[in-house]
């Protein structure tokens, strides 16, 4: 049996873990990475490829996403490990005039912020979209500056591939049975695994929507809930579209307080679906998507395939003619302010937390890993995170 | 939502034994096949199959089948066919991408009671450089061309394998009028039954054995027009110098089956690896049951065997679902069952059949001990 001494144990190996991980070891960390499954076995392979700035509210979270999208940029110059990052526009379809007013109204905020976002009309948008329906009333634009895709598992391997080269220790397949604490200080010691004790004087728990597990093993109550996504998978195909398309009922069905009533059938209502489509490298199409609470049960749900599909053909009649040959559903961290917790916890010194990004994710994976090396450097973070600090649940 | 009480997947010999039996039984049935006809692989066996009377020897494939498309109507078992199940949902709910007279397609959801998995198995693909070239095939899919679409595949044929499909299927392609020039094969002796290789030897085809095929040779026109072979080491890898050109426009691979498992993973059973039974197959219990309570599986699916053994197997699956569903008193269901097995074990005979009995066994065992009980699907 292994006994080993770490600077830093970071738990769970999905776009988070690993981009912590990656950090970690660039600032001199000794650095093990533990993961339950294999790397990317969570959400970051059952999700979507797209980093924006314009599913991000006015703000901090978008300035966090713009920060975390240029970042991106720099990290696919560096890397040996090809993450399949691809800078690509992405418009959010109003379908109807208030949507348009609404969609303006953002655009007008995020303008004043100095993001170079614009609304686009009728007649463009069909222009920028040939396959799209002809009676939307326009869209939000967003340049490829702010709109990104990558491949969100090869992420994953492209930061343990990087971070290896630094001296990463990855155990895949490693279940943990105990952390222990120091019995009078109450500060992390060590950890009972199946590949024996580690030891160590900080853990970061990057377990996303399975952080609640981890943070029990020490008492902690972590408020992060599994929310099921669905995205079905096309055949390959000619180019259906030429962005990143999301409807922008989308913001409504992640932030609750924005409230539209959209032209929909009970089926996609109930569903919670809000569309969007994506072409990949190998010309699939991915089509998505919703959001339920199903706890962890990840199988698809034929009312909910049956629901996107209802509503993905009406923006892109075409697809009705294009196969399906699979789907696959995930589970989001959800958090229920939709804000992440990045921070250590101030009842057990040495623990600290970077889960609960949601639909963020992959989004925020390079930002959140260089926040939380910079939280464990005890240096100043580029941004003013308190809003994310783990004390906010603390009532 | 549609509703039936028992809904088989797959209308080969196990699927219509069997609807058949939930039929009979009283069961509402439905049998959905992707295929344009019932029957499965029998209707491409045009061979005699072996074994005892009770077992139907010296009856050819195809006319098992046509018995078994009567039996299943007189037990007014619905069947649609060109229908192929998309997935199995939380709740029993199954999505069928149902085919309709006029050619289009409708999907369907329905709900069923009891779900019975007889996908059968897939043909094993061997990789060597260039084997995605057009005129590269599986031997069974030769197979279903000459015997059930009548066209022929090319007209020089290299078969790789010497099992009993191997050796079937090339006499069968020289029946059809085909030239078979080589049968190509890694191990050192032939794998099949020594009457079919006779067939193949009598008509002057070598078999080249320890011997594998590393190449197929793409001509102007982007098909096959030739492989090239080696001797293999003991360890099957190819011995350099050894290589020679072969012309064909057709290679046929029968390098085994394996299991098809993918609406059993749909389903959530709980798989088991076994290599003689060709891979990963579900764990089930006597009555073909699945970890998955309501969930049941037969024929090639558990493991690969064939039509006899199937067809056995889906008479029990069709049994315990219709005992499952109140129509067959435990009792009689038992005595069935015990009857059938007998049949099971006295086909798991002889120097190919002993060692499926055992792993047949041990997969029981394995059920026991690791399911127990099946697990309610909520």
């Amino acid at each position: 049996m292994m006994s080993k001494d770490f600077d830093v144990v970071v738990i769970g190996a999905g776009a988070i873990g690993t981009s912590v991980a990656y950090h970690l070891c660039e600032a001199g960390y000794h650095t093990a990475l533990l993961e339950r499954g294999d790397i990317a076995s969570g959400s970051s392979s059952h999700c979507d490829a797209v980093a924006l700035i314009c599913d991000k509210l006015p703000g901090i979270d978008t300035k966090m996403g713009q920060a975390s999208i240029d970042y991106f940029g720099e990290l696919a110059a560096k890397f040996e490990y090809d993450f399949e990052y691809d800078p690509k526009g992405c418009l959010y379809i109003c379908e109807t005039e208030p949507e348009f007013e609404a969609a303006s109204e953002y655009c007008k905020k995020q303008n004043a912020d100095g993001y170079k976002l614009r609304m686009v009309d009728q007649a463009e948008l069909c222009q920028m979209e040939p396959h799209i329906a002809k009676d939307l009333r326009g869209a939000l634009y967003t340049p490829p500056s702010g709109s990104i895709a990558v491949s969100p598992y090869k992420l994953c391997f492209a930061f343990v591939h990087e971070a290896a080269k630094l001296g990463l220790e990855t155990y895949t397949y490693c279940d943990i049975t105990k952390i222990n604490l120091h019995p009078k200080t109450n500060a992390v010691e060590s950890l009972e695994t199946n590949y024996g004790t580690i030891r160590t004087k900080r853990i970061v728990n990057c377990a996303g929507a399975w952080a609640p597990f981890v943070g029990k093993l020490t008492g902690l109550n972590i408020p992060i809930e599994p929310r099921k996504g669905t995205n079905l998978v096309s055949e390959q195909t000619e180019r259906l579209c030429f962005h990143k398309i999301l409807e922008y009922g989308y913001m409504m069905s992640k932030f609750d307080s924005i409230n539209f009533k959209r032209n929909v059938s009970p089926l996609v209502e109930e569903q919670n679906i809000a569309f969007n489509l994506e072409y990949t490298p190998s010309n699939n199409l991915l089509v998505g998507g919703n959001r339920l609470f199903r706890s962890y049960d990840i199988r698809s749900e034929v009312e909910t395939l049956k629901a996107i599909c209802e509503r993905a053909m009406r923006f892109y009649p075409e697809l009705a003619d294009i196969k399906c040959i699979r789907a696959y559903s995930g589970v989001r961290p959800f958090v229920v302010d939709h804000l992440p917790i990045v921070s250590d916890v101030d009842s057990i010194p040495g623990y600290y937390i970077a889960a609960g990004h949601e639909g963020d994710g992959i989004c925020f994976s390079p930002i959140t890993g260089r926040f939380m090396t910079q939280i464990i450097s005890s240096k100043e973070t580029d941004f003013d995170i308190s809003k994310l600090d783990f004390a906010r649940f603390a009532s | 939502m549609l509703q039936r009480d028992v809904l088989v997947i797959g209308a080969g010999p196990a699927g219509l034994a069997a609807s058949i039996e939930a039929g009979k039984a009283g069961a509402d049935v439905l049998l959905v096949d992707l295929n344009m006809q019932p029957g499965g692989q029998l209707f491409k066996q045009i061979h005699k199959f072996f074994g005892s009377s009770a077992h139907r020897s010296g009856t050819r494939g195809y006319d098992i089948g046509k018995q078994l498309l009567k039996e299943a109507e007189e037990a007014g078992v619905e069947i649609w066919m060109q229908s192929t199940v998309i997935g199995i949902f939380p709740g029993n709910k199954i999505g069928i991408e149902k085919g309709l007279d006029n050619g289009d397609k409708e999907i369907i959801t329905l709900q069923a009671k009891k779900i019975i998995i007889a996908t059968g198995a897939s043909e094993n693909a061997i990789r060597f450089e260039g084997w995605t070239t057009p005129g590269v095939m599986g031997a069974g899919a030769a197979q279903t061309m000459i015997n059930v679409n009548h066209v022929k595949p090319g007209k020089k044929i290299v078969m790789l394998g010497t099992g009993n499909v191997g050796l079937i299927v090339s006499y069968q392609l020289m029946q059809a009028g085909c030239d078979v020039v080589a049968l190509v094969e890694a191990a050192p002796k032939i794998g099949g039954y020594a009457v079919h290789a006779a067939k193949i030897r009598r008509a002057g085809v070598p078999i080249y054995l320890c011997h594998t095929i590393i190449e197929a040779i793409k001509g102007e026109d982007g098909c096959v027009c030739g492989c090239v072979i080696a001797k293999v080491d003991d360890k099957f890898q190819p011995i350099p110098g050894t290589e020679e050109t072969i012309e064909c426009d057709t290679i046929t691979l029968a390098a085994g089956l394996k299991p098809t498992m993918d609406l059993v993973k749909l389903a959530d059973c709980k798989l088991t690896f076994n290599g003689p039974f060709g891979g990963y197959i579900p764990l089930h219990n006597e009555k073909m049951e699945t970890s998955r309570e309501g969930v049941f599986v037969a024929g090639d699916t558990t493991g690969v065997e064939e039509a006899n053994t199937a067809l056995e197997e889906g008479k029990i699956a069709g049994i315990s679902a219709a005992e499952e569903l109140g129509l067959i008193s435990s009792e009689n269901a038992d005595l069935m069952r015990a009857e059938i097995w007998k049949r099971l074990d006295a086909l798991r005979l002889g120097p190919f059949g002993e060692r499926r009995m055992m792993e047949k066994e041990h997969i029981l065992k394995e059920y026991r001990e690791i399911i127990g009980t099946p697990i309610s699907a909520e």
